[in-house]
């Protein structure tokens, strides 16, 4: 039985620091069978949420990426046609074999390449789907999807429909590069994820470094929590905080100074301009996170 | 689906309507929905209740925004409704067959009966804001104007999606690379090639100027372009008084509205002249290199009055006409009969301007559509 508390308990033992609407969205998704519809700005977690699922339930990820051009065939499935040319020509030294035979044959199973939407629908247990960044995919694509997630089923007209085992636990995620169908929204439950408020993002930053001086992760954050606020081209997520947590405690640092965060730079912002605004902004991101650089303290 | 009825389920019901009012799109699923997940969760948890309708009921940020205080507003007024009815109840005991029906809280939830009226009334009025100049439009119209060129553009962007369909979308086997690819097995065909039609997807660049006069046209011509992001591989925009700022991620987030509310609180010297010139000779320093090219289609917005230096605006624009597939130059002052060209600012861009057109009213904006290609 899934209950709430459950659910909590089984995110956080994953690592993922949850936020009550996340877990009730989560939670209600699981329960109605309903795909879970994810926006969010990058890096925030988005993606995480469905692999820690995936985890939490003991079950497979599979993951669709989705990019501009994708279509059905890269979607639902594929003939393998080489090796069904192959085959066809060791079938031609057979003689007594009728076309019923040869077709039976060469569109069977073992010709049939899955890709992630069969794959989804005729696993053996009932796994967790990741339709990621769904805005990217076209329009076209994207009323498919519709299609496929409101009847799990699939029709290959060499082989017949293939009704789907058990229904995947469905996970949509999107970044708002383009606006998404109504018909899509309606059938899915509507999460937003945002960038992490200070506790959130030290506990986090907590959980997944444990061995982190405690000066240096509030610090860390309280810098990230500062530099979003500047209007970047990319504002930097969860994740660049992490790697630069990483980076900076691997390095046997225990607080951040001047020219730590100068040299660092890199590390957190991958956009050139954001660099140089940044560079011209940090007196201003000192004095509001209250760094100070070794030659001041001394 | 909803094993039981009780009185909430009539509240949750009444309370979509509500939403629905308020510009969520609601159908009976949805309501279905959220009383289905509402028999999950304890049910004395008025947070975890919130939370249980937020997920099922909100389909973008924009609603997410909007319905904690609308919840609050709902469940207030429905408080007071039933305190009366208490009241009322115990005034007169005898009436106990009547279904406790709310009365206050209906009225106050229909504002007035008349509601289907008021809706065929703005609908007529839409027919003649079609021609009417967007600077002339009262401030209570503005909302509904806007609604209807976003359903417009989505139905035009829908069609130049059609006609630019590919006809076949299905893949086509490269002959010649397949025998060539398969020399080497004997010329057995094992390794198939397939050709796909190039697509060149036409890039957009928005540079609105957003001086006071101009604001409101930027407005409207943004809501119309951003429904054409299908046709268009990308869609960048840049608005520009005293200097530029690229607003395309603030866009994805929040209206322009309230990205213009933003832009004008952090930039230091908003109400100052425009500065055409320098404002464009900046996007071709700092964007040229990574967004324009022969696919680029440049969409100027501005009434071309420069207070800047008017060398710089020219050579600024030649550069632009050099590096882009065309540059369209939205005048909203062109719209009306006689009008000449008389800003200097105008006078100077012209000759590298490929298309000079008005965008002053809603028809407008539609024949802007068939340049676009």
């Amino acid at each position: 039985m899934i209950s709430l508390e459950k659910i909590q308990e089984m995110l956080f033992e994953q690592g993922y620091i949850t936020e009550p609407q996340i877990v009730m969205a989560v939670f209600l998704s699981m329960k109605l069978q309903k795909p879970l519809l994810i926006e969010g700005p990058a890096g925030v977690g988005k993606t995480e949420i469905a692999k820690v699922m995936a985890k939490a339930l003991e079950t497979d990820l599979i993951r669709l990426q989705c990019y501009e051009g994708l279509d059905a065939s890269n979607a639902l499935y594929e003939w393998n046609y080489q090796r069904q040319l192959l085959h066809l020509k060791v079938l031609e030294k057979q003689e007594n074999l009728t076309i019923d035979d040869v077709e039976t044959d060469i569109f069977g199973e073992k010709f049939l390449m899955k890709r992630p939407l069969l794959q989804a629908i005729t696993h053996h247990k009932s796994p967790v789907l990741l339709i990621d960044e769904i805005d990217r995919a076209d329009e076209e694509f994207e009323s498919f999807l519709l299609e496929v997630l409101s009847d799990w089923q699939i029709t290959i007209p060499e082989i017949g429909t293939i009704k789907a085992t058990h229904i995947p636990q469905v996970v949509v995620t999107g970044n708002r590069v383009r606006e998404l169908s109504e018909a899509l929204r309606r059938r899915c439950l509507y999460l937003w994820i945002d960038y992490p408020d200070f506790e959130k993002e030290l506990s986090i930053l907590r959980n997944r470094l444990p061995e982190i001086d405690a000066r240096l992760a509030e610090q860390i954050c309280l810098f990230m929590q500062e530099i979003r606020k500047l209007r970047l081209e990319k504002t930097p997520g969860i994740a660049e905080t992490l790697d630069w947590a990483m980076a900076l405690s691997a390095l046997h640092f225990d607080y951040l100074d001047k020219t730590l965060i100068e040299q660092t730079l890199g590390v957190i912002l991958k956009d050139w301009k954001d660099i140089r605004q940044t560079q011209l902004s940090l007196t201003e991101l000192y004095a509001k996170t209250g760094i100070v650089s070794k030659v001041d303290s001394l | 689906m909803i094993q039981r009825r009780t009185s909430l389920s009539e509240n949750i019901i009444a309370f979509c309507r509500f939403l629905r009012q308020n510009d969520f799109t609601i159908g009976f699923e949805e309501e279905a929905t959220a009383l289905q997940a509402l028999s999950f969760i304890p049910f004395q948890d008025s947070l975890q209740f919130k939370m249980c309708l937020m997920v099922t009921l909100c389909r973008d940020v924009r609603q997410l925004s909007k319905f904690d205080s609308l919840h609050h507003q709902y469940w207030k007024e429905l408080d007071q409704a039933v305190d009366s009815k208490t009241k009322d109840s115990l005034d007169r005991n005898r009436s106990q067959n009547k279904q406790p029906s709310l009365q206050s809280l209906k009225s106050w939830l229909y504002g007035n009966q008349l509601q289907e009226e008021i809706q065929t009334a703005i609908h007529s009025a839409g027919e003649i804001l079609v021609e009417q100049d967007f600077s002339t439009i009262p401030e209570d119209q503005i909302e509904e104007i806007s609604e209807r060129i976003r359903e417009m553009a989505k139905w035009l962007a829908n069609r130049v999606n059609r006609r630019h369909k590919k006809s076949n979308t299905r893949k086509v086997i490269d002959l010649k690379n397949t025998l060539r690819k398969n020399m080497r097995n004997g010329g057995e065909l094992v390794n198939i090639q397939y050709k796909k039609p190039k697509k060149n997807k036409i890039k957009l660049i928005l540079l609105c100027d957003v001086s006071k006069s101009m604001e409101l046209y930027s407005i409207f011509l943004l809501q119309f372009m951003y429904a054409f992001q299908s046709v268009f591989k990308q869609i960048e925009t840049f608005t520009f008084g005293t200097s530029l700022q690229k607003i395309t991620k603030e866009l994805q987030q929040n209206s322009f509205r309230k990205t213009l509310d933003d832009l004008s609180t952090t930039a230091q010297n908003w109400s100052g002249g425009t500065q055409i010139g320098k404002s464009l000779s900046t996007f071709v320093d700092n964007f040229g290199v990574q967004l324009l090219n022969k696919n680029t289609i440049v969409l100027i917005m501005s009434d071309g009055w420069d207070t800047g230096d008017l060398d710089i605006l020219e050579e600024s624009m030649r550069r632009i006409q050099q590096k882009s597939k065309k540059i369209i130059w939205l005048n909203p002052l062109a719209g009306s009969p006689n009008f000449e060209a008389t800003a200097q600012g105008m006078q100077v861009a012209m000759p590298f301007v490929d298309i000079f057109a008005p965008v002053h009213n809603v028809l407008s904006l539609r024949n802007l559509v068939d340049f676009l290609h």
